[in-house]
């Protein structure tokens, strides 16, 4: 049986990722942290013992670059089988950027100190599961402030009824990944930063055929 | 109203308090570290200088994840309840008092600011803003709930559809989807080996409220 794949962030010292590589399991491991940790006498033992680890570099005072980056790991590494993120060592942004991705991606998550404990997260459950047709059509399309009266001919000849494109607007401003504004007289709407990070997430999950 | 979580350093906290406009209330969490102490007397007097209420909650273990995010989870909740306009900084604290409060902030939808640690500047953090648990149906957060609250006890798939009053059909049904979102999980009775037993995961509990 395939064990899967543990992304486990690093810092400098190994203390934090032991208890994880030996108490949850994996066939592939694969090691998150700045260059500097993979420069330490701490890799340089994880890597004797298990040479086959991967090491993912990211810049571990990036926030946006850690989140990045872990995603695209759990994205490649889950077509190989079930993937588990290890939010333990590294610096407390790596660790919120693990902790949100596994939301994001749906994966398990665990911080073992040096007690493995599983973060409440839905698993195969995408933080952005619940976003109607509507909602990623303008969440996709939707660059830059927009008004109203453009947006909804936009969206109906996309097939969407005006009443479905209103509540889809209200819903995408309710969720924090837009806003309404009134801009020369026109009510308008425009992306907020947010939504730059969360916009490769808001995808049509499959339905039913 | 904004929350925060607070360590050593009060310069973790003080650019969110100054940022916030019409800051109606602080509360922020920090350990029993006399370090952490000196940060907790520098915010109180800072905040009374700007005369904003300040409430500084000493957490009994901040290395125990779940206890301090079930405590921030019941303050967020209460104030939620009383339709505060929340924001809450994770920056500070323990790197699990971060987990903790970012844990929080995803479940009950929250808007998270880091602030970094040398170059002092906010950072917002891509969440959105909706309740995670809304994820689960009604019925699975029932009988999630029904689990939880009965810990102790041991309940078969037929015992939990009689205690619930649902045919076992239908409880093989919401179990099945439940045990593949890793909320719970079958494991042979101690008493009797030829039993499973149903028994949910661990900080499952944070994903009800």
């Amino acid at each position: 049986m395939d064990a899967g794949a543990l992304i486990a962030t690093i810092g400098f010292d190994d203390k934090h990722v032991l208890p994880s590589l030996r108490q949850l399991p994996y066939d592939r491991l694969l090691l998150v942290g700045g260059r500097d940790s993979f420069r330490s006498p701490a890799f340089r033992r994880l890597r004797s013992f298990e040479p086959s680890l991967q090491s993912v570099r990211v810049n571990p005072f990036d926030f946006g670059n850690c989140l990045r980056a872990i995603e695209n790991v759990v994205e490649r590494e889950r077509e190989k089988g079930p993937v588990r993120i290890s939010a333990t060592g590294g610096t407390k942004i790596l660790t919120t950027a693990a902790i949100l991705a596994a939301f994001h991606e749906g994966v398990e998550a665990w911080y073992c100190d040096p007690d493995p404990i599983r973060l409440p997260i839905l698993r195969g459950v995408r933080i952005t599961a619940d976003f109607s047709p509507a909602e990623v059509f303008i969440a996709q399309r939707l660059r830059r402030s927009t008004p109203l009266t453009n947006l909804i001919p936009l969206m109906m000849s996309g097939g969407f009824a005006r009443r479905t494109i209103l509540t889809a607007v209200r819903s995408l401003v309710t969720k924090g990944l837009f806003e309404s504004a009134i801009e020369s007289g026109r009510a308008t709407v425009r992306p907020t930063p947010r939504l730059g990070l969360v916009r490769p997430h808001i995808r049509l999950e499959p339905g039913k055929a | 109203m904004l929350f925060g979580t607070l360590g050593w350093r009060p310069q973790s906290l003080l650019p969110s308090i100054r940022s916030t406009s019409h800051l109606d209330r602080v509360a922020f969490y920090h350990s029993d570290h006399a370090k952490s102490r000196d940060a907790r007397a520098k915010v109180v007097e800072f905040c009374r200088g700007l005369g904003v209420p300040c409430t500084a909650v000493e957490v009994s273990d901040a290395y125990d994840l779940l206890q301090v995010a079930g405590q921030i989870r019941a303050d967020v909740r209460k104030e939620k309840s009383a339709g505060m306009d929340l924001r809450f900084n994770i920056a500070g604290g323990t790197r699990l008092m971060s987990s903790a409060a970012l844990l929080v902030c995803i479940l009950e939808g929250i808007p998270a600011t880091y602030v970094h640690d040398e170059t002092y500047r906010e950072l917002a953090l891509p969440l959105l803003r909706m309740t995670y648990g809304e994820g689960l149906t009604r019925k699975q957060r029932e009988v999630l709930a029904f689990l939880v609250k009965n810990r102790e006890k041991s309940f078969s798939e037929t015992a939990l559809a009689r205690a619930l009053g649902v045919h076992k059909a239908t409880m093989n049904h919401h179990l099945r989807k439940l045990e593949s979102m890793g909320t719970i999980e079958r494991q042979a009775d101690p008493a009797d080996g030829r039993r499973l037993v149903i028994v949910p995961a661990s900080g499952i509990e944070l994903l009800l409220g």
